[in-house]
């Protein structure tokens, strides 16, 4: 059974290109191809594809207005091909609020590495992911009242997370209360054109204050750090006194803010008095962090399959045992607001 | 290094970047006039886009770099946070320039060289204008696959640990003064509260007073970004993905739940076929149409009803195949009319006249080749119009004119070609100084010039080396255009005509055939042997008494309607044994259009029209003056296809 895939781009040229590369996968099929968003919401019905790659600037319709209406009608995984600036960031964004589920950059030149993962992503969203139709409708009813097993004061919450992630993390942070008491550290697998804008983004929407981390931030209460993308986000200092420092990600890393590095740098200072949260993710980043944070003695919460995206990093906590909680994620926020 | 031209993924790069390009000299010309229209903007700014993205496929540094400046000067514009202006329209259509010039590179199988340093400066000028980031240069992605988590402690080294004292030296630092090396790359646009937040000098009642202000400012109604999600949120999230249409109906969507089309367009309708292999099918319908040709005349000698149907049917169909292969074929001429309103402007505007350039008939469609063969002499004229025959505004003014020249350039189809007319509201020739002029330069003596018509005048200018300005500018009036012009017109079965009023403006027309691959012919016979006279050029057929003849300065003429017009004898030119002895009384004289002329031809007998399929003559007749090719008629024998601008000069010595 192989994945039918649908190609959405303005550009005869990029249609061609996509085509090529994705029916070079065995496991893949371009079943149509689209010239603007409209095409595309027509085509979404007619075809009924697995998984869909859309393209943000496009005549007629554009990607998110398009997104915004497929989900509506036929909900799809959807990966935006974005190019990698401010501007693609903010947009990219955008569709992720509308649906979309996961994004890479368009530019696939020659390199046999950017195609196998192009490829690799839409399988994995064709197969893994669930696409939710509002994916931000906030469940907000005042869900059963949650006993904070977590009595002990907590110097830090970290939360790593990759696809699927931006959602996720605004829904969780919006229900955090200005006056949340601890500060919080957002580790989201994302290019560092994309961080800025991410975090202006949190910051309108939240009520706690989000802002990207800087080299020497000191760590206040009621505000979110999120890790700047293509760098590593250490934590120093002490308990009570904790401060940031960025380094600059070495090309070789996989992942740039890389989960594990940050816990890692985390377990020398005050892992028992830190809640690590995973949320939705492709891949392991954060099981070997939260590995060394639990056997020290702190807290692991990690997102349900049901909610997540792709069941990837969470599952891999749940699965390596570390984990103190699985929740849905629409009963994460609350709880973090009670602690 | 050198690209491969005939790689196809360059070539599906160049086929849709050229598109673009020819879009954008439109679009920017037209955005001139309409500097606020969003829609003009946004499809400029995805015209870079694109190219940017191919380019980038690709590897093409010099146009991505361009054309992502050019993309991010859009990408403000369209936002409404700068205006168009006159200044930066010029400095666009040099990007325009540049990025065609790294076009002609890339034919030419080269990697284009980096844009001017200068227009770089000037986008990247544009940008800082407005205290934009740049954007940043793409990042590569963290890694997707599922790949074991690297080793932990990777990054934090022995040499990150810092000491106790250090740490509080740090923290005074930090809290006394602006921590050095402590940067604030998150672009704010606006310092407001925000901006302030991020400063970390602050005590905490300043926090607290920060924090209600931006929880005030959150209970607004509207934060901007979230607002359209909080529209829907009111139904729960786990709700099965299929559910969810409901909720979308009853939320106030903007567009109608279901589609209400029957049938949504197919992906895609179309597929690039490459030129040549259209070229390879016109061949074969051409051939088809000579072996129809041939079937048709053996069909007359059998007499058979049902094989006359048969061959009725053939000829129908073959009708429609090539009508149908044409069709493939054909382009609009917009293609090439869409360079011109940039070309106007520019050339009016270094000219300092008011110059307003209408276009009609652009989507007439017409054979691939001749829109590309049109493009150049088209070009020619319409700078001619601009720079000749529109006058400066004052000039206008003084002559009860409107001080803004009009020039029309229109297009349109009659029978089975097309007509092509530029015209000027300007100054129209005059013919004195046309005759004089010819004087001048020796192409006459003053009596033979006094005798030329009016339009003869006209024709003058298509004479090689004849120049009508007094001083030669850089856009025209070197004499060499128009008689080149009038070749490349020529070469394609085409005439070109004059006619101009002094004071109210000239008008030029161009008829070319449909298309070059057919060409519809009269057949004529000369001693025993076939001749094809292009249709195009066939004005009338006569049958004259030669008696009536007169004998002008040397030269046979004859009069059709009032008008002398000079006759000849192809036979004398074309056969071997010619005997005047046997002159018939009535002869059969076509009138053929050569040039802006009209000349008489005497033919033996004439049969008819036939549509051929012109085919280059062999290595023995190759060069032969006066022939433009040879074909196959309907009966199987050779008749040579006459080319009569090259057989007037070559026979009758006078240039045409």
């Amino acid at each position: 059974m192989t994945v039918k895939v649908l190609i959405v781009d303005d550009s005869a040229f990029f249609r061609r290109r996509l085509t090529e590369i994705i029916n070079a996968d065995p496991r893949l099929d371009v079943i149509a191809t689209a010239a603007d968003g409209q095409q595309a919401v027509d085509l979404v019905s007619l075809h009924r594809p697995d998984v869909i790659t859309m393209d943000l600037e496009m005549p007629v319709m554009d990607g998110i207005a398009a997104v915004r209406q497929i989900m509506r009608r036929r909900p799809t995984p959807v990966l935006m091909l974005s190019t990698w600036t401010t501007e693609g960031a903010k947009a990219t964004l955008d569709a992720l609020e509308a649906g979309a589920l996961d994004f890479l950059p368009k530019r696939f030149e020659d390199l046999t590495d950017d195609r196998q993962k192009l490829c690799e992503r839409i399988y994995c969203l064709a197969t893994n992911a669930r696409p939710h139709s509002a994916p931000l409708q906030s469940n907000s009813l005042p869900s059963r009242q949650i006993k904070t097993d977590t009595n002990k004061t907590l110097d830090l919450v970290v939360i790593g997370t990759s696809t699927g992630g931006p959602v996720a993390l605004q829904k969780v942070l919006t229900q955090l209360p200005a006056t949340f008491p601890y500060p919080l550290i957002l580790l989201q697998h994302m290019p560092a054109t994309f961080t800025p804008s991410f975090a202006e983004r949190l910051n309108n929407q939240c009520q706690i204050r989000v802002k990207q981390a800087d080299n020497n931030d000191t760590l206040q209460a009621g505000t979110a750090y999120l890790a700047p993308g293509g760098n590593q986000l250490l934590v120093k200092g002490r308990p009570g006194r904790l401060y940031l420092q960025i380094e600059r990600g070495n090309e070789a890393e996989t992942y740039r803010p890389c989960i594990d590095i940050t816990l890692s740098s985390v377990s020398k200072i005050c892992p028992a008095t830190t809640l690590t949260i995973i949320l939705t993710g492709m891949g392991a980043d954060g099981c070997e962090g939260t590995k060394k944070m639990h056997a020290l003695g702190g807290a692991v919460w990690a997102q349900d399959q049901q909610s997540s995206t792709i069941y990837g990093m969470p599952m891999a906590v749940a699965k390596a045992g570390v984990v103190d909680k699985i929740l849905g994620l629409s009963d994460i926020g609350p709880q973090l607001a009670a602690l | 290094m050198a690209l491969d031209t005939d790689d196809e993924i360059l070539q599906d790069f160049m086929v849709e970047a050229e598109e673009i390009l020819d879009g954008l000299n439109e679009q920017l010309v037209a955005l001139e006039s309409q500097p606020q229209d969003s829609d003009l903007l946004n499809s400029i700014f995805r015209g870079f886009h694109t190219i940017k993205g191919g380019a980038g496929f690709l590897s093409l540094d010099a146009m991505v770099a361009l054309c992502h400046k050019g993309e991010d000067v859009f990408n403000l514009l369209r936002q409404g946070e700068r205006r168009v202006d006159a200044d930066m329209m010029d400095t666009f259509l040099k990007v325009l320039d540049s990025l065609n010039a790294m076009f002609s590179e890339l034919k030419s199988g080269e990697y284009p060289q980096s844009a001017d340093p200068a227009i770089m400066s000037q986008l990247a000028g544009y940008l800082e204008a407005d205290a934009t980031p740049a954007p940043a240069i793409p990042e590569p992605e963290p890694e997707p696959e599922p790949v074991q988590a690297p080793p932990a402690e990777a990054n934090s080294g022995g040499g990150d640990d810092i000491t106790d004292d250090e740490f509080e030296a740090l923290l005074d630092q930090l809290h006394g003064n602006a921590a050095p090396g402590m940067k604030n790359p998150s672009p704010a646009p606006e310092p407001t509260a925000k901006a302030a937040v991020a400063d970390d000098e602050m005590t905490e009642a300043e926090f607290e007073a920060l924090l209600d202000e931006l929880q005030g400012k959150k209970h607004d109604p509207a934060p901007k970004a979230a607002e359209p999600v909080k529209t829907e949120s009111v139904k729960a999230v786990d709700s099965p993905p299929p559910a969810a249409e409901k909720p979308a109906d009853n939320s106030k969507s903007n567009t109608p739940p279901a589609p209400a089309k029957a049938a949504p367009p197919p992906a895609e309708t179309s597929v690039r076929v490459d030129t040549a292999r259209l070229d390879e099918i016109m061949n074969m319908v051409g051939e088809l149409v000579l072996v129809r040709n041939r079937i048709n005349t053996l069909e007359a000698a059998f007499e058979n009803e049902e094989m006359a149907k048969a061959v009725n049917n053939l000829a129908v169909v073959t009708a429609d195949l090539q009508s149908a292969v044409m069709k493939t074929r054909m382009q609009p001429i917009k293609k090439v009319f869409g360079r011109f309103p940039r070309v106007v402007r520019d050339l009016a505007r270094s000219l300092k006249k008011d110059i307003n350039l209408e276009l009609r008939g652009e989507e007439t469609d017409l054979d691939k080749n001749l829109v590309e063969a049109l493009a150049d002499p088209l070009v020619h004229l319409v700078r001619n119009a601009v720079d000749h025959g529109v006058e400066m505004p004052d000039i206008r003014e003084s002559a009860g004119k409107p001080r803004t020249g009009n020039i029309v350039l229109a297009a349109a189809q009659e029978g089975d070609h097309i007509l092509l007319t530029i015209a000027d509201d300007g100054a129209g020739m005059n013919p004195e100084v046309l005759r004089r002029k010819a004087v001048e330069k020796g192409m006459m003596d003053e009596e033979a010039a006094s005798r030329l018509t009016e339009s003869e005048c006209f024709a003058l200018i298509f004479a090689p080396g004849f120049s009508m300005k007094q001083e030669i500018s850089d856009i025209s009036g070197r004499g060499v255009g128009m008689d080149v012009v009038k070749t490349s017109i020529s070469k394609l079965n085409g005439v070109i005509d004059i006619q101009s009023e002094l004071g109210k403006g000239t008008t030029l027309s161009i008829k070319v055939p449909l298309t070059l691959a057919i060409m519809p012919t009269l057949m004529v016979m000369l001693g025993n042997q076939i001749f094809a006279f292009p249709l195009v050029s066939v004005n009338e057929i006569f049958n004259l008494d030669l008696r009536k003849t007169n004998t002008v300065d040397g030269q046979q003429t004859v009069l059709v309607r009032n008008k002398a017009l000079p006759l000849f004898y192809l036979r004398k030119w074309l056969t071997n044994h010619f005997d005047d002895s046997a002159k018939p009384a009535t002869e059969h004289v076509v009138i053929v259009n050569v040039g802006t002329r009209k000349v008489g031809f005497v033919v033996d007998q004439l049969i008819g029209q036939e549509e051929v399929v012109i085919k280059p003559l062999g290595a023995l007749l190759h060069g032969t003056k006066g022939l433009a090719g040879a074909t196959i008629t309907g009966d199987g024998r050779i008749a040579l296809i006459l080319d009569f601008p090259e057989l007037m000069t070559a026979y009758a010595h006078r240039s045409f």
